[in-house]
């Protein structure tokens, strides 16, 4: 009888229950929607705050004084302590590899072109390194998108170079032309824009570099654009005094000192720091967007949960008289709670179901017209959002049950009520 | 005025005060849409302000440089001041290349400590200089000075100086090789006047090239520039997190306009017997229709009304909570709550009318 009821109560009430359907689904839709973003903004946004440039910079432990003023140098910056390029590809090695986007040597050495000292760098453009099994391209192309080129980036193999704007100005070079850098000949391929000291130096091929300041292997730094984790008052601390169990906690998470930290273990004589104007600043950020989206995710959830609850109050109360007549026939209460909960449980998984489908593709749509990448779901994503929907769905309904069952059989039935 | 309508005001007046808790209902879902329809707004407005502003934690985002070999004018920093307002950070940095005992070269800066302090808040400074012969020595430059208890000597072409040690800073980046010094200490010692403003401009992108214009205009000789690799970031991130909000306040607002809907959609259809009464006894459809209107409307604008304070109150909440700086109320979305409330309203109860024109009053009076 109960289940009679239960089937006839979906085939014969369709306009009804397509109407409270509808109101899980969407409700549902956004809810899963507005979580899967919350959740992911902060990732999303963690990769926009990267174009920003390096946020890491590896350096020589024993690397003479930097005496530069802003695009003048007094002597070169390192005296004969280098960094090995051989131990670059190791980088993605370390235990937080997967978060290096990209990263970039720069080698430093003067040269004398049209009877002036001009200052060389050398560097990765668009380099095709290979770690293991892994094939990967890193460079300034991909570290600083700020780096604009009038003209195309130069192959990291050739004697391609791009001159910076200013040094371009004062030589009188355009792209095209061919210029000699301490009588080697090179073609400049374009005029590079950065709005830093660069714009009055050649930039270079590293390997160009390293046969101009005979100093084969060499780089005197190394720029890393890593995905941190905002800092907090346990990543400042010194690992060297943690207790085991911290330790493995603090180099398990990935906070720019800890990448810092298992850099510094692949370069033998190196110290690695993070950049603190770029490290420290993200972290501010990030932490108040993703805080505010997760806050907004919740409104949404109580938006959501408030129409859902709200909808199938009203489909119950329009169905005072099936109450009526149900308890005039002996129907006890918790019978017909029964019927009406199961009514909603069923309601609240299909339309469950098909509001995580449709949140899912709302929450790509979103990631893809923002962030022109695809919104991760979390799995652990579609179970809470169903509990949440049948919790929301049952719960509305419990009030409007209540109320209906109070309700004198004879004054609902004759229609006063 | 007429029997008639002081008969419809009546009937106004009842359908608000005296039918129980339905108009509350509906009162309230409609508040409660206000609500977050108005939190939302005031969100995505306040955003790009409460952005930027945490983008000014990256220090400047112009750079006034000399011609080279040049310093700036002597009143630089002042009208600087006077033309950008006091909201702007402006720190001056004169440069110059000193000896240490041993005879190692290394960059001295001198510059406006409380400015700097201001403005560059990554600076991890163990101790900012508080006397006139203090000094901020980077990390790496630390081992080159050679300090003793009492201090340590630098030497500009032939002049001297001893300084103390105020505290260490560390950066990450070039700071961490040079010594710092109080501008007016520096200036005593070298003689050499500053020849670079770094300055922090709060606002949006135009406001940012405004400045640059006037800027240019004001040291014709300098070159003007914008820290675009910080500009293009913090307008990136703007405007992808404008987008977000904007999908979000309209996923947000169909969400709540769903629940309104239902709950109105059906308060209205559960007076289709006052409805079939009135016009039994002879009321057209357009006195109908507008009095149902009229209880719709009223209703939507004290719910607006009562929505955009809860609202503000809301996102202002959310802002402090987050941002640690309130949002203010937005006046402008003050007009776009009640048009939509109303317009909710409207639509919900005439539609279900609609579909009670169609049924003859004597059906839905029999109970059909």
């Amino acid at each position: 009888m109960f289940l009679r009821l239960l089937y006839q109560s979906f085939r014969r009430q369709r306009r009804r229950k397509l109407l409270a359907g509808i109101a899980v689904t969407l409700g549902v839709a956004v809810a899963t929607a507005m979580l899967a973003v919350g959740v992911d903004v902060g990732d999303k946004i963690n990769r926009e705050l990267r174009s920003y440039g390096a946020n890491i910079v590896v350096y020589p432990e024993d690397a003479a004084l930097d005496v530069r003023i802003g695009d003048q140098q007094v002597k070169p910056a390192s005296a004969g302590a280098y960094l090995k390029e051989s131990d670059l590809p190791s980088i993605k090695g370390i235990f937080w590899g997967h978060n290096i986007l990209a990263f970039a040597p720069m080698l430093e050495t003067q040269a004398q072109s049209q009877g002036r000292t001009i200052r060389v760098l050398g560097t990765y453009f668009d380099k095709q390194l290979h770690f293991g099994t892994d094939d990967f391209r890193t460079g300034v192309e991909k570290l600083y998108p700020h780096w604009k080129v009038d003209g195309k980036w130069p192959a990291d193999d050739s004697t391609e170079v791009v001159l910076g704007s200013r040094l371009a100005a004062q030589l009188r070079k355009h792209a095209g032309d061919s210029i000699e850098i301490s009588d080697r000949p090179a073609q400049v391929t374009g005029i590079l824009t950065t709005g830093g000291s660069e714009e009055t130096a050649v930039v270079a091929p590293l390997a160009l570099v390293q046969q101009l300041g005979n100093s084969p292997n060499a780089a005197d730094k190394i720029y890393l654009s890593a995905l941190t984790k905002p800092e907090d008052a346990f990543a400042r601390r010194n690992p060297d005094h943690m207790s085991p169990a911290d330790r493995d906690r603090w180099y398990c998470s990935p906070y720019a000192n800890s990448i810092a930290f298992q850099l510094g273990e692949i370069f033998p004589g190196a110290r690695a720091e993070q950049i603190r104007q770029a490290a420290q600043n993200e972290g501010t950020v990030l932490s108040h967007i993703s805080g505010m989206m997760l806050l907004i995710a919740l409104a949404a959830l109580i938006a959501a949960a408030l129409a859902v609850s709200a909808a199938m109050a009203t489909t119950i109360l329009e169905r005072r008289h099936e109450v009526g007549l149900m308890k005039s026939l002996g129907a006890t209460a918790s019978t017909i709670a029964s019927l009406f909960v199961t009514e909603a449980s069923l309601l609240a998984l299909g339309a469950g179901l098909l509001g995580f489908a449709l949140g899912v593709l709302i929450a790509q749509r979103i990631g893809k017209a923002v962030f022109q990448s695809a919104v991760e779901i979390t799995p652990v994503l579609l179970p809470i959002v169903i509990l949440l929907a049948l919790l929301v769905t049952i719960g509305g309904s419990f009030a409007a049950i209540r109320r209906a069952l109070k309700l004198d059989p004879v004054l609902v039935l004759r229609g006063d009520v | 005025m007429s029997v008639r309508s002081s008969m419809f005001f009546h009937l106004l007046k009842r359908g608000l005060l005296g039918r129980g808790n339905r108009p509350l209902i509906a009162f309230i879902a409609l508040a409660v849409a206000s609500t977050m329809i108005t939190a939302m707004l005031n969100l995505y407005y306040g955003l790009e302000s409460k952005l930027s502003h945490d983008f000014r934690s990256y220090g400047a985002n112009i750079t006034v440089a000399a011609a080279e070999g040049q310093s700036l004018r002597a009143d630089a920093v002042s009208s600087v001041k006077s033309s950008l307002g006091s909201e702007a950070v402006v720190a001056p940095f004169a440069f110059a290349i000193a000896h240490t005992q041993s005879g190692a070269a290394l960059v001295v800066a001198g510059t406006d400590m409380s400015q700097v302090q201001n403005l560059n808040r990554w600076w991890l400074v163990s101790r900012w200089p508080a006397a006139d012969d203090e000094a901020l020595v980077g990390e790496k430059a630390q081992s080159h000075v050679g300090i003793s208890n009492d201090g340590f000597d630098l030497t500009y072409s032939d002049r001297k100086i001893h300084l103390k040690q105020a505290g260490t800073i560390k950066t990450g980046a070039d700071e961490e090789n040079r010594v710092y010094v109080p501008l007016h200490t520096f200036e005593a010692w070298t003689g050499i006047k500053p020849s670079l403003l770094e300055i922090s401009v709060p606002g949006s992108r135009s406001s940012v090239s405004a400045a640059i214009a006037s800027l240019q205009s004001k040291f014709p000789d300098a070159q003007v520039r914008p820290v675009r690799q910080l500009l293009e970031t913090e307008g990136a991130v703007i405007r992808r997190m404008r987008s977000v909000m904007f999908a979000s306040t309209l996923l947000i607002a169909l969400t709540v306009a769903l629940c309104v809907f239902s709950t109105l959609t059906s308060s209205v259809l559960e007076r289709r017997r006052d409805f079939a009464v009135m016009k039994a006894i002879g009321s057209s459809q357009g006195t109908v229709s507008a009095l149902f209107a009229g209880e719709a409307l009223t209703i939507a604008i004290f719910a607006a009304l009562c929505g955009y304070s809860l609202g503000s109150a809301l996102a202002a909440w959310i802002s402090q909570a987050n941002f640690h700086a309130m949002v203010p109320p937005q006046f402008r979305v003050l007009p776009l709550v009640i048009l939509a409330s109303v317009g909710l309203a409207f639509f919900a109860a005439l539609l279900p009318l609609a579909q009670l024109q169609r049924i003859e009053p004597a059906g839905i009076l029999k109970g059909e």
